[in-house]
């Protein structure tokens, strides 16, 4: 699994140039990703940034708007969806077709096919995100960070949680033996991890000392946390960047020990 | 010259391509050992496969063809034996390997929804110096096909792009397994044509399969392969003539008599009756001794029949015993 841009041959990036082109062609063709990483979170952003109710500021969420508070939501449910949604299904379907066993008998190790998907996940998580942010700020006048230091904050959150995201998605893809336990596996992970991210009632208004607890520990629960302090302004603290480093590194070490290319 | 110019033109089945005895072999397996967890998949497999043959690798389901097969092309580490191939160590030199050899497995598939044309040019990037796509598909009778997406092919189209994909990067060895399996019998046709093509090529191939007819049609030498080891090694008219010492004949004596009759000639193994036909069994010239004793008792075989040997008697005769008795005959 070690695809690094350095050492390929000029061959070889074009070779992984057409892999990932086919990956993006096939994302188009069947756009379960673009749907739920893409097209639900805008919905979500339109419909919330056009209520009067939500976007206006409120007492009870500390003096900012439901929009406001919303949108980080959204940005990491993107992340999550980018990273569970597609990839483990798709992976795993690969294995059980026999993709990845026909490119194993090529020069080009099944690895590849990974890295592609991949890097078609990071495409797709970028389209996501902008759309949400640009839109947000431009349409429906979503607060951002107030500094550089603010957006370099906000940055880093969003990689380590796609990074983490992405690595959960790779654990599923490893431990499920079809397609179907994959699909099964992710709803599992998906949905309570969804919840800690805000998706459904914000962090901010249950107050549950337990379910604040459990979200801190959480990769959604902890970029939440820190994409909401830093676009409002304050420094998310070093521990939910921590959570997320050790999600991110721990999820990618446990799955590339599990995976299986057969 | 390209790989997709000689496919077309067919040497026809009356032209032989000797292959190079002399040359090093290409493949050399010796003692290849594999197995999965208690169970032994491969026991103990030697051969060696020499330049311009069509080498077939022969055997039920399970006899271990396919596990022999990912060993050699680097796919599975053998638990032990020496295996080489173009010079090269499989598991080693997997990489260079793969851009020599041309594999086409079992249950290997590409994307669903990628397309012919796209999967074939996506698969000649991963090559040096790779075919070109179109002839390629154009030989194989894909051009209709190219906008189709994978999930859409008939099973014979996918096993054609199969083809196509394990010979995109001009290969100097094309290994094959169960090519045929799931065609009709004019697309398998077809298929053994473009074999004999690619192997007028220079291309060695190396053929799995389960179907005697196969074999018999294509190959130049046949490793017979049961319970994971080598039974027998010859060329497929060979195998038929040895497995011919073991010959059945069936007839309706005219009047009863006794088994000793027959059973005290040198040349029978077995006598059996069904009904009112007997068949013996065994070997030599055993017609003429048959009836020239049933005769000399006065009595005539009607209906004479001879079962001739075939690959496939050679198959039944060299592997699983318990497979000779499904009509009640022993050997």
């Amino acid at each position: 699994m070690s695809t690094s841009a350095i050492t390929l041959t000029p061959r070889q990036r074009r070779a992984f140039g057409l892999l990932v082109a086919s990956e993006i062609k096939i994302a188009i063709r069947r756009p379960v990703g673009l749907v739920v990483a893409v097209g639900i979170p805008f919905a979500l952003l339109v419909i919330f940034g056009s209520i009067p109710a939500t976007t206006r500021p409120d007492a009870k969420l500390g003096g900012i708007s439901f929009f406001n508070l919303y949108v980080p939501t959204l940005l990491v449910f993107v992340l999550i969806a980018v990273g569970l949604m597609t990839l483990p299904q798709q992976l795993s379907a690969y294995r059980r077709q026999g993709v990845l066993r026909r490119m194993s008998t090529t020069p080009v190790h099944p690895s590849w096919v990974l890295a592609a998907q991949t890097t078609v996940s990071m495409i797709l998580a970028v389209i996501g995100l902008t759309i949400l942010l640009g839109a947000g700020a431009g349409a429906y006048g979503l607060a951002l960070p107030h500094d550089a230091g603010g957006y370099l904050v906000s940055f880093v959150v969003l990689v380590l949680t796609a990074t983490a995201t992405l690595g959960l998605g790779l654990l599923v893809a490893a431990v499920a033996g079809s397609p179907q336990i994959a699909q099964a596996l992710t709803a599992a992970v998906f949905y309570p991890l969804a919840f800690f991210s805000g998706l459904y009632v914000p962090l901010q208004e249950i107050h549950s000392q337990v379910i604040q607890d459990i979200a801190k520990v959480l990769p959604t629960g902890a970029g939440f946390n820190a994409l909401h302090a830093a676009f409002g302004g304050h420094s998310p603290g070093v521990e939910p960047l921590l959570v997320l480093a050790v999600w991110a590194v721990g999820s990618w070490v446990i799955a590339t020990r599990l995976f299986r290319w057969e | 010259m390209s790989i997709t110019e000689l496919i077309q033109t067919d040497p026809g089945p009356s032209v032989s391509v000797a292959s190079d005895r002399s040359a090093a072999p290409v493949i050399e397996v010796a003692h290849l050992h594999k197995k999965y967890g208690a169970t032994v998949a491969v026991d103990d497999v030697s051969f060696t496969v020499h330049p311009g043959e069509i080498f077939g690798i022969l055997g039920r389901n399970g006899a271990g063809k396919t596990t022999a097969v990912e060993c050699i092309t680097g796919l599975r580490t053998a638990d032990r034996g020496e295996i080489s191939v173009l010079g090269l160590d499989p598991r080693r030199d997997r990489r260079e390997l793969h851009e020599r050899v041309g594999v086409q497995l079992q249950e290997s598939a590409v994307p669903e929804l990628m397309r012919v044309g796209e999967a074939v040019e996506l698969y000649a990037s991963f090559y040096r110096e790779p075919a070109d796509g179109r002839e390629l598909i154009a030989t194989l009778g894909l051009q209709d096909a190219q906008h189709t997406y994978f999930k859409h092919l008939s099973g014979g189209q996918k096993q054609r792009l199969s083809v196509v994909l394990a010979l995109i990067g001009q290969p100097e060895i094309a290994v094959l397994d169960e090519l045929t399996t799931g065609l009709d019998p004019e697309a398998r046709r077809d298929t053994w044509r473009l074999i004999e093509g690619v192997r007028a090529h220079g291309v060695t191939i190396v053929l799995v399969t389960h179907f005697m007819e196969e074999a018999e049609r294509l190959c130049d030498r046949v490793a017979l392969i049961d319970h994971g080891r080598v039974v027998a090694l010859d060329r497929p008219g060979a195998l038929a003539i040895a497995a011919s010492t073991s010959k059945r004949v069936r007839f309706t004596p005219t009047e009863p008599f006794f088994d000793e009759l027959l059973s005290a000639l040198p040349e029978v193994s077995s006598v059996e009756h069904h009904g009112p036909e007997v068949v013996v069994a065994g070997s030599g010239d055993l017609v003429t001794a048959v009836v020239l004793a049933l005769h000399r008792a006065g009595i005539r075989a009607d209906d004479v029949q001879t079962e001739t040997a075939n690959l496939e008697d050679a198959f039944l005769a060299l592997t699983d015993e318990t497979t000779h008795d499904t009509n009640g005959l022993t050997r």
